[in-house]
């Protein structure tokens, strides 16, 4: 069984990706996390986005677990999941966190659910009935809602939830539903008794006439501060809220406030008052008023901050939960283009939508359901215009940094219209610089130009509407004129983002510092790490980002958590259970119980008349009941009870939340001694034909073969390829859970490029944390370090591969040369971190001249102070040298910020030399956009040059030329310099035939291949092989020290089993049909398979495979085949849904056929 | 962007040298003024005279920015765009970047009268002959400022281009024929007090 056995436990904050991942990684290495999150379900804002750039497709899945998959959900991720060790708790807010890391109590604030989660049959009786409809937040406001909706229409088993802001509490529902999932929400309500203390009887009468006749809250009246006192001494029940005036003859309201306290020091106090007298209310607030309301009242104000009150107030008891660590992953806020000065007209003019409104109106979801995009006026969409930073990169409204996924975010979209469409839409992103700085990004841009996606440079800072044609004017300048009239049909603003809500008050909480564009702040060099031990950041709410950068971030985070953790106490390292003991029924007959839910209202087997007769007729389906219930506990237990009591061999539940039950088969499994094999649960509500899926289950239940592939021994030990910043992060972040390490690096000394980087853009040294780590790692009692040393030999698979470390024992200088000692290394799990280094050029003269230099040089030779810039009279960088064009066709994401780095230096430290930077697309990403303006500001002259028409050097006698296209003010420009820095970019040093040989992918440009750009961002296809820092993709040091912490912790769930176990569906080879042809061996896609050459018999690594079913498809000889899914059962089933009546005779030949 | 290098400009090539061969950088004020440029073209997007400027307004930030040398800033008020503003502020309550556009282009205004003041020549006598008419009356006495700007500007053909206009206005009752007649003298002391101001700055 397997009971929960970790003392540590994470809290996740927040359920957006970021969140799922931290808490799926911590949960798979063993620890047991809670999974809070604000609003009603989980997924954050990915559940509104159908399409991931740049796959343009959903890829969710592919964040669920591989390494004991049977703890989890394996079914679509945007619908919900489920783990073991995931205590998921939506409606949930962090109220209170005391202690210290590894002993934290944090208490967390529940939101009363107003519809029971554990009754709610999802069956939307409720939603038809409701006669409130307001917009839908998921569609953007696009569509209509009722007030008791799904939070996401798509989601498996999230319930309905009550929107109490719009709710008028009509009860409609409550008499429509058939399960008494809803609760009575008036009776809290009227139970919440609030006294509301004036003088005038108007103010009195109408706050009771709003409060407790329409809003339904318990109201009574004072008219006087003696009146209130009396009447809170009296009363029953206290008061929860008052209501307090603040001019009152006989004594005034802050004197009342104050004896009211002493009566109650519970009572919840708003003060009222006239605006002139706003300074008392805040001195009262100083002696315990929560707030004050300035009469006269505005009852949409009013009432919504005082149903909020009672929310806060009426929440149920806050649960205490102890925790090690906690894991931030609040998300992100978008900007609303509508606040403010609004010179888009978002919400003004028709046709002008947001992103994340467009993105709905391409949903299939959504509220066009797919179609085709129409203007509000009915004409087809034929020209689209993409705004780019909406929100962002404006020093105006205080927005001195970069949204930075709004440009791929544009791209993408813009060729998702594009092939909607046919390529008939006319699509245009009228941009400043395109901020394509993800490793596969400047390809994906390149694939816009060749879809014909225009790309106009030019900010467009508002939009009008032409009355007589209705189309939306963009005027926009060029560098050709002074300004030109565009015409489009619809405008989509790339609205930014902002801080998460509650951002302040939670940093406030928490202790922990703002940065100056009020996100939380981490350490230096840290992205994760925050100013308080045990809390960490994950995600975008530490700044925005991506989803590749966001889960790196969250299993970075999560990994620094699970070391609080371990050193606190809460081990890593104690076993993951075994495999249960399961009754053997492999050899008896089917004896299949066939439970159905009678769902509270009408006899399935009444409704089924076709299929409970053809179940009753099969000789192996021992028995058909129809239970209550079986979604609440009391049928639930009906069901244990009948099967203990005639113990069938197989159980077949039909049911209308199969999701929910696949998870509680396992528990009823370890109640019955029955495999959950041997079950399976079938929606017979939802749509389709419930008498075909019940008899496909049936079917299926009766060829089950319960064998497994035998578990594997693991080496709980790792390698690190690579002793840079990566490698020795990586190292230390395994080590420290107590699993041994070796690392190994090529060089003499430890540190990569940080032995020649001088400090961060930021200001911050890299040589502090390079003895730090160097240190750690030599003396850390886990971790060998072999310097010198190269892995010559490389090959097998997760939890058993084998390396040969060759060492150069002796200096090569000296004669006594020794011949080198080689090892053979045996570990679970590798990481690479071969790091890379910057690219060689010889464009612009380099290598013939000491005045052309490239960064890594400028840096070096700045750092040995042989460069004096106080004699530079001119400097000028060029950008993207030889790369964002092929052959290096990607970006290399350093560079921008390096050049942005050497300029605001040579500037300050000799304001008279002139400092020219010729770029394509500042890549000034996220927060560095300050540098980017501070540059600018400090005078640096930004060109921005073609790759069409690239600068050209000329060496005279005078010296340098520079010779660049001004494209602003149209003409050539000759620039005499005294240096040329030249940002080449990075290559990566992977060797290839070492990723070969653990059976890694590189990609074209020798970087290592993810098994998902997107969403395994550190893993390869083949499990147990991860990479980071340079290897993995051009990246900051520390975005780089992420990237290490993630992967690391990817690895820590190999390293954490003893055993490698197969999970239920797997693979297996039926040898003695086995014509060894390794037609599978290709087909899998995960490396899984391989031809054992002693046994001559094709083998299956367990714990590889992720139980696809490709090899089942393509073997001729039907011997691969896929647990649970035999070939013999899927005919059957097939036969059951295809056929009305007498099927048996044919499944029955087909499957003498098949053997 | 990419039509640029469809349409090579009729522009000469520009150096720009080492050590800028402007020794009083006359641009330096205004230059950091709009220093935090970004050339996004917000600027020219929004301004409503922008049809009748001969550069834009983005290309007139961008040669006050490469403006250090000589060449460029004699280049930059020989075009007549920063004198086509009518000070409408739209550019500077847009800018991303939050810089004073409207003032910069004041200030240039002003450099243009103090450095290049044959270039400046009409808006010197037009803005002169206006305040003189406030000077002498309290109030702007229409053709007695047009006559006195007229005279000032020494060219006898001037009048009749805008004759036209005059006879319109005329005709509205808009503007009273009259005499240039010298006034009382009361706003002297102003006057007095703001040249002494400006020859102290």
């Amino acid at each position: 069984m397997r009971l929960p056995t970790k003392i540590g436990r994470g809290l996740v904050v927040g359920a957006g990706i970021g969140g799922i991942r931290a808490a799926l990684d911590l949960a798979e290495t063993g620890v047991r996390v809670t999974l809070i999150d604000r609003s009603p379900y989980i997924g954050g804002i990915l559940t509104q986005l159908d399409h991931q750039f740049p796959s343009d497709r959903c890829g969710m899945c592919r964040m669920l677990p591989l390494m004991d998959r049977d703890a989890g959900s394996q079914q679509c991720l945007r619908r919900g999941f489920y783990h073991d060790n995931i205590e998921i708790l939506p409606g949930t807010e962090l109220a209170e966190l005391s202690g210290d890391a590894g002993n934290f109590t944090a208490s967390l604030r529940r939101r009363p659910a107003l519809v029971d989660p554990s009754r709610c049959i999802g069956c939307g009786a409720c939603a038809e009935v409701c006669p409130v409809s307001v917009p839908d937040a998921f569609n953007a406001g696009l569509s209509q809602r009722k007030a008791i909706y799904r939070p996401v229409p798509h989601a498996a088993c999230a319930p309905y939830v009550i929107d109490t802001d719009a709710c008028n509490r009509c009860g409609a529902c409550l008499d429509a539903c058939t399960t008494g999932a809803i609760r009575l929400m008036s009776k809290r309500r009227e139970a919440f008794r609030i006294l509301v203390v004036d003088d005038e009887e108007i103010v009195r009468e109408s706050l009771k006439e709003w409060l407790h006749e329409e809003e339904g809250f318990g109201v009574e009246t004072a008219a006087s501060g003696p009146e209130a006192l009396t009447k809170m001494a009296e009363a029953e029940s206290p008061y929860r809220l008052m209501l307090l005036d603040i001019k009152m003859p006989e004594m005034d309201g802050v004197e009342a406030l104050r004896r009211a306290k002493e009566i109650d020091p519970e009572i919840c106090v708003v003060m009222m008052t006239a605006y002139a007298a706003v300074d008392t209310a805040v001195e009262a607030m100083k002696i315990g008023a929560l707030d004050y309301l300035i009469k006269p009242f505005e009852t949409d104000v009013l009432i919504p901050r005082i149903v909020s009150i009672y929310g806060d107030l009426d929440a149920d008891p806050a649960d205490e939960l102890l925790v090690g660590a906690v894991v931030l992953c609040g998300g992100t806020r978008l900007f609303s283009p509508a606040q403010g000065r609004n010179l888009w007209g978002h919400g003004v003019i028709p046709n002008v939508v947001t992103a994340i409104e467009f993105e709905r109106l391409l949903s299939g979801t959504g509220p066009l359901s797919g179609g085709p995009l129409v203007r509000a006026d009915g004409k087809p969409v034929e020209r689209i215009a993409w705004m780019q930073c909406v929100g962002s990169r404006n020093l105006q409204i205080e927005a001195d940094f970069c949204s930075s996924i709004c440009c791929m975010f544009a791209l993408k979209q813009a060729m998702l219209a594009k092939e909607k469409s046919g390529g008939q839409i006319d699509a245009s992103i009228f941009y400043m610089d395109l901020r394509t700085y993800g490793k596969p990004y400047q390809q994906y841009r390149d694939k816009a130009e060749e879809m014909g996606v225009k790309f106009r440079r030019a900010r467009v800072h508002s939009i009008f509407r032409e009355e007589e044609s209705g189309d939306l004017i963009v005027r926009n300048s060029d560098y050709e004129s002074v300004g030109h009239d565009d015409h489009f049909d619809m405008a989509v603003l790339s609205a930014g983002h902002r801080p998460m809500t509650g951002m302040a008050e939670m940093a406030e909480m928490l202790d922990i510092p703002l940065n100056p564009w009020g996100y939380m702040a981490t350490k230096p060099l840290s992205l994760t790490r925050t100013e308080r031990e045990g809390i960490f950041i994950g995600g975008s709410f530490g700044g925005i980002m991506d989803i590749n950068e966001t889960l790196i971030r969250a299993g970075a985070a999560a990994n620094r958590a699970s070391r609080v953790i371990h050193s606190t106490g809460g081990g890593l390292g104690e076993a993951v259970s075994e495999t249960e003991e399961y009754r053997d029924v492999a050899s008896e007959t089917p004896r299949i119980m066939a439970a159905l839910c009678n769902c509270f209202e009408s006899n399935p087997l009444e409704n089924n008349p076709d299929a409970a007769a053809r179940l009753k007729a099969d000789p192996e389906v021992a028995e058909v009941r129809s239970f209550d219930a079986l979604c609440t506990e009391a049928g639930w237990n009906g069901l244990c009870k009948r099967i203990r009591e005639s113990a069938p061999n197989r159980v077949l539940v039909g049911a209308c939340l199969p999701f929910i039950h696949a998870r509680r088969l396992k528990a009823l499994a370890r109640e019955t001694g029955l495999d959950p094999i041997y079950m399976e649960a079938v929606d017979i509500r939802g749509a389709g034909l419930p008498r075909h899926l019940l008899t496909m289950a049936a079917e299926r239940l009766k060829r089950v073969e319960p064998e497994r592939e035998p578990s594997l021994p693991n080496h709980q030990r790792a390698l690190v390829v690579g002793g840079g910043i990566a490698g020795m992060t990586a190292a230390l972040a395994i080590a420290d859970h107590g699993f041994p390490v070796d690392l190994v690096e090529r060089s003499e000394k430890l540190g990569g490029n940080l032995n020649w980087l001088e400090r961060t853009i930021e200001g911050d040294p890299f040589s502090p944390l390079l003895e730090e780590m160097s240190e750690k790692v030599t003396t850390h009692p886990k971790i060998e370090v072999r310097t010198r040393a190269t892995v010559i030999g490389a090959s097998g698979e997760a939890g058993d591969f084998v390396s040969v470390i060759e060492t150069a024992e002796d200096c090569p200088e000296s004669p006594k040369h020794e011949s080198p000692k080689h090892e053979t290394l045996e570990h679970g799990a590798v990481i690479l971190a071969a790091g890379g280094r910057e690219a060689e050029t010889t464009a612009y003269g380099h290598g013939t001249s000491d005045a052309v230099v490239t960064q890594k040089e400028l840096e070096t030779r700045l750092k040995k102070g042989e460069i004096d810039i106080g004699k530079l009279g001119s400097v000028v960088m060029i950008q993207c040298v030889g790369s964002r064009e092929a052959p290096r066709n990607y970006c290399s994401r350093v560079c921008c910020a390096g050049s942005l780095k050497h300029a605001l230096r040579i500037r300050e430290e000799n304001p008279e030399t002139a400092v020219y930077v010729l770029y394509r697309d500042m890549m000034a990403y996220g927060f560095l956009e300050t540098y980017y303006t501070r540059a600018r500001r400090s005078g640096v002259i930004f060109i921005s040059y073609e790759v069409t028409a690239k600068p050209e050097v000329e060496f005279t006698e005078a010296g340098l030329i520079v010779k660049v296209h001004e494209p602003v003010i149209g003409r050539p420009l000759e620039i005499e310099t005294d240096l040329l820095v030249l940002a080449t970019g990075i290559t990566p040093d992977l060797p290839p035939e070492l990723a070969a040989g653990y059976g890694a992918q590189i990609d074209t440009n020798g970087f290592f291949q993810e098994a998902d750009a997107k969403w395994r961002p550190v893993d390869a296809l083949k499990e147990g092989i991860f990479a980071c820092g340079l290897t993995q993709a051009p990246r900051s040091v520390p975005e780089t020290i992420a990237t290490a912490e993630a992967a690391a912790h990817r690895a820590l769930r190999i390293l954490c089993r003893p055993h490698l176990t197969p999970a239920r569906v797997t693979a297996k080879v039926r040898h003695a049909y086995c014509a060894r042809c390794g037609q599978c061996i290709d087909a899998c896609p995960y490396g899984a398979r391989t031809l054992n050459p002693e046994t001559d018999q094709i083998i299956i690594h367990p714990a590889m495979c992720q139980g696809c079913g490709a090899c089942a498809a393509i073997c001729p000889n039907s011997a691969a085949v896929l647990e649970g899914f035999t070939l013999a059962g899927m005919l059957a089933a097939i036969d059951a849904a295809t056929e009305a009546e007498d099927g048996a005779g044919r499944t029955a030949q087909k499957e003498e056929a098949a053997q | 962007m990419k039509t640029a290098q469809k349409n090579p400009p009729a522009h000469s090539v520009h150096s720009v040298h080492k050590t800028p061969t402007n020794p009083p950088d006359i641009l330096a004020p205004v230059r950091e003024m709009i220093q935090a440029c970004i050339q996004c073209g917000t600027c020219t997007g929004s301004c409503p005279n922008a049809f009748a400027m001969d550069i834009s307004p983005r290309g007139m930030w961008r040669m006050v920015i490469m403006g250090e040398d000589e060449k460029i800033a004699e280049e930059l008020f020989n075009t007549k765009t920063f004198t086509l503003c009518s000070s409408c502020y739209t550019c500077t309550l847009r800018c991303p970047r939050g810089l004073p556009l409207t003032d910069a282009i004041q200030a240039l205004k002003r450099i243009q009268t103090r450095h290049y003041p044959e270039k400046a020549k009409k808006n010197i006598h037009f803005y002169a002959s206006f305040l003189e008419s406030v000077r002498r009356h309290g109030r702007v006495r229409e053709t007695e400022f047009m006559t006195l700007f007229f005279l000032s500007m020494k060219n006898p053909f001037l009048p009749f281009s805008f004759a036209p206009l005059a006879i319109r206005l005329m005709a509205k009752g808009k503007v009273k024929p009259g005499f240039p007649s010298a006034g009382n003298g009361a706003l002297d002391p102003i006057f007095q007090k703001a040249r002494e101001l400006e020859a102290s700055s």
